[in-house]
């Protein structure tokens, strides 16, 4: 079985994020890049499947500039054996990212899609459910485990009531949870290796899927600073003070 | 008589918060070193520099003892109150005072913590580069009387390169503002100077000017395996020359093992006798293409075994953690603690002979290294064996300390890198600095401290 895996490039997640003065985005220049989080354990998940037994072939998928190229050498360095790099100097909304994955899904015949729940930049939480929807296969989100057999894949989704484990068959989409699994770091000798590993590069338009925003994003701006506490004397005092506000 | 000493303190400082329950004793009477049982007159929490004046004056008058107190995770015995002194804990004035961004100086007083003072500095874009784990709860009073190191300083120096300014009660009672944040300024001696490392032997600190700089590029952080001691310092000068470096730190297997028991997650396969954090810049792939070149070159030199690199700063974290995590993983089992120095060039031959010495003096206890190997700094933790009694553990580790004070003599070393003298080496200082030294020293003391109150018997008997 070949799995193909979402592999996205975002701010990291531990960099505190700053809105451009002129409110057309958030500063990305300077900044530390990463994988999204989500797509690491979801290539982690593929490459222990692999490791299992369970598939021969992991693919990360990559789509953006030119210079994401670096960013799939980790994806491959950490394990995969290829990457697609589908290239578009534009913005990758959830929908145009769920046509790309179909148009590969075709070409790669895959027997699994993992991608992230959801990607840190934008949290749209859509392109796996959308994907599934364009591909006509089922799908099982927010996934915390993951088994593969005869054809199926039983997985424990991690839902508002808690925990419920569905039954999918293949070829099937996954999305991931944050406790589905803790990804390997990459060994520095691997790095050397993944030079060899092969990333094909197609662009964007030659898929015959169109680019271009969906949605407009108007304005960026960082959430309203929460005011600094009062301090109170004491009981009376807070009392009064919430009457004041009108709270009491 | 205590109490009337007490009375006439909280006279003459109305209003001044003074703690004397049992708890309260034992909380404020000891830093991270548990060798002394802690026994204070009494705790003060001024709130403002006026009431650490006032304190400093009765202490004058009444002949207290005081000992300066910040955030008690000094490792050197330098805050303890074992012998009835009166803490002055500055753990009230943790404001933040003002910032100048033309000055690049941020004012805070000397209670702060250091990881508020790094939030500040983040507030305004800019950095305070003095960075250790005990980030949380250390504070920059204790930083500037101790001149603390830390993990930043092959970058970016020690406590004494950030500091412009110093607001100081001194031990006869006055109150000085020191270079006031000047860049410039040649009228005579610096006492801010003489103020850092006095390990509150001088005066109490109450505020500070520090500088900020840029906030470091992005960095990529990797953990090492290295098969052998002469390969740590091959590989600090390889990385040194191709990278720029931030960070440059090492530890053994058995820090490694106790880490690990610790809750640390593992990161790497190889075992070797030793391992390395580095940290570097990273602002484009060429900077990753010089650490895999240097790295390759360390295998083919057989300096370097394994290795593994952090994809995101969540890992970066996990790999810090391997390093940081080691003092408090030893604490609970009271290790005894050499915390030395040494030019970079004196390293290779130092470690040979300490790794003999070592040998032949603690056959059967664990000793654990680690430190800032890049800066030419180890510390050695010797653990007691679970059967010796701490009295006869101590003087065993105390006649061995004796024989390591003599080969850094030799080496032209110091027995204090960045915890201080304080109580736990001061047998030892005069392996470090000659006698003419510290008859200077004890000549500036009495300058500053006229009746001695401040931290009596702490550098000095
Ligand atoms: C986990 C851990 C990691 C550490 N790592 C490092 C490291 O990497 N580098 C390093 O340098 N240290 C390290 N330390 C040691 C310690 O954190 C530092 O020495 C720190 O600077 C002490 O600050 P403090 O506020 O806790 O001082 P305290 O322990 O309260 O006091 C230390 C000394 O400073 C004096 N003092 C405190 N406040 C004042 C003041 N306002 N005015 C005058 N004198 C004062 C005290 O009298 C005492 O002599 C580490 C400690 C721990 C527990
Ligand atoms: C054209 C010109 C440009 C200058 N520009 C600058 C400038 O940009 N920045 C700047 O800081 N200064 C500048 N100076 C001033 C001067 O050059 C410096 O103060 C310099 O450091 C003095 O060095 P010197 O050897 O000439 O000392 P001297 O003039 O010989 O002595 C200066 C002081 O140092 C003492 N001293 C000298 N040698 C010793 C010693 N071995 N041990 C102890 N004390 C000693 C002397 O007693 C005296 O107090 C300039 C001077 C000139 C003429």
């Amino acid at each position: 079985m070949k799995i193909l895996v979402g592999y996205k490039r975002v701010v990291d997640y531990n960099v505190r994020i700053q809105v451009k003065p002129d409110g057309t985005g958030v500063v990305t220049e300077g900044v530390k890049l990463s994988a999204n989080p989500f797509d690491d354990i979801a290539l982690e998940e593929a490459l222990r499947l692999r490791e299992k037994g369970v598939a021969e072939e992991v693919v990360i998928v990559g789509i953006g500039p030119a210079d994401l190229t670096a960013h799939l050498r980790n994806g491959l360095a950490m394990g995969a054996n290829r990457a697609i790099h589908v290239t578009t100097a534009e913005a990758v909304q959830p929908l145009t990212a769920a046509r790309v994955f179909l148009k590969l899904v075709e070409k790669e015949q895959p027997g699994l899609v993992i991608l992230g729940k959801q990607a840190i930049d934008d949290d749209a939480n859509q392109t796996g459910q959308m994907l599934a929807a364009l591909w006509d296969r089922p799908q099982a989100t927010f996934a915390s485990k993951v088994e593969i057999a005869d054809g199926k894949a039983t997985v424990t989704r991690e839902v508002d009531a808690g925990l419920e484990t569905i039954e999918a068959d293949l070829p099937a989409v996954i999305t991931t949870d944050l406790r589905l699994n803790e990804p390997r770091f990459i060994k520095l000798p691997d790095i050397m290796k993944a030079k060899s590993k092969p990333i094909d590069v197609i662009e964007l338009g030659s898929l015959g899927v169109e680019g271009g925003d969906h949605l407009k994003t108007t304005h960026y701006a960082a959430p309203p600073k929460r005011s600094k506490g009062v301090m109170v004397k004491d009981a009376a005092e807070l009392v009064a003070t919430l009457k004041q506000k009108g709270l009491l | 008589m205590t109490e009337s000493r007490l009375a006439d303190l909280t006279a003459r400082v109305p209003g001044l918060r003074l703690l004397t329950e049992l708890t309260d004793l034992i909380h404020y009477g000891r830093d991270w070193t548990r060798r002394w049982g802690p026994a204070p007159l009494a705790v003060a929490l001024p709130s403002d520099a006026a009431e650490v004046q006032a304190i400093v004056r009765w202490a004058n008058e009444r002949q207290v003892a005081l000992v300066p107190s910040g955030g008690r995770t000094g490792l050197s015995g330098g805050a303890v109150a074992a012998r009835g002194e009166l803490v002055l804990s500055l753990q009230r004035m943790n404001r933040v005072l003002g910032f100048d961004a033309t000055d690049r100086l941020l004012e805070v007083e000397a209670g702060i913590t250091l990881h508020a003072v790094h939030e500040a500095a983040r507030e305004h874009g800019l950095l305070y580069p003095v960075d250790f784990g005990a980030r949380g709860s250390c504070t920059i009073g204790g930083n500037v009387a101790t001149n603390a190191g830390g993990i930043r300083v092959v970058r970016h120096g020690t406590t004494r390169e950030w500091i412009a300014g110093l607001t100081v009660v001194a031990g006869n009672g006055e109150l000085l503002e020191l270079n006031r944040g000047l860049v410039k300024n040649s009228s005579g001696y610096d006492l801010r100077q003489l103020m850092i490392g006095s390990e509150g032997t001088l005066g109490v600190v109450v505020g500070a000017q520090l500088k900020l700089t840029d906030p470091s590029p992005p960095a990529q952080t990797m953990l090492l395996a290295l098969p052998h001691m002469d390969a740590l310092m091959e590989v600090f000068g390889l990385f040194r020359s191709r990278l720029k470096l931030q960070a440059f730190e090492f530890f053994t297997d058995v820090a490694l093992k106790h880490v690990l028991a610790h809750g640390a997650q593992r990161a790497i396969d190889a075992s070797e006798p030793y391992y390395v954090v580095a940290e570097y810049d990273a602002l484009e792939d060429r900077d990753e293409q010089a650490a895999l070149l240097a790295f390759e070159e360390g295998v083919r030199e057989g300096w370097i075994s394994d290795g593994v690199i952090a994809q995101n700063e969540a890992q970066a974290a996990a790999l810090w953690r391997l390093r940081e995590g080691i003092t408090e993983s030893l604490a609970p089992r009271k290790p005894y603690k050499n915390d030395i120095a040494l030019r970079i060039s004196a390293m290779p031959a130092f470690l040979h002979e300490m790794q003999a010495l070592l040998a032949r003096a603690y056959p059967q206890m664990e000793v654990v290294w680690f430190g800032h190997i890049g800066d030419g700094n180890l510390h050695i933790n010797v653990l007691p064996p679970e059967d010796m009694a701490q009295a006869e553990f101590l003087a065993h580790c105390e006649r061995v300390t004796r024989l390591l004070a003599d080969a850094l003599q030799r080496h032209g070393g110091s027995i204090s890198a960045e915890h201080g003298i304080g109580l736990v080496k001061r047998a030892y200082l005069d392996s470090t600095r000659s006698a003419a030294e510290i008859a200077l020293m004890r000549g500036v003391r009495t300058v500053f401290d006229p009746h001695g109150i401040l931290n009596p018997g702490k550098l000095f008997e």
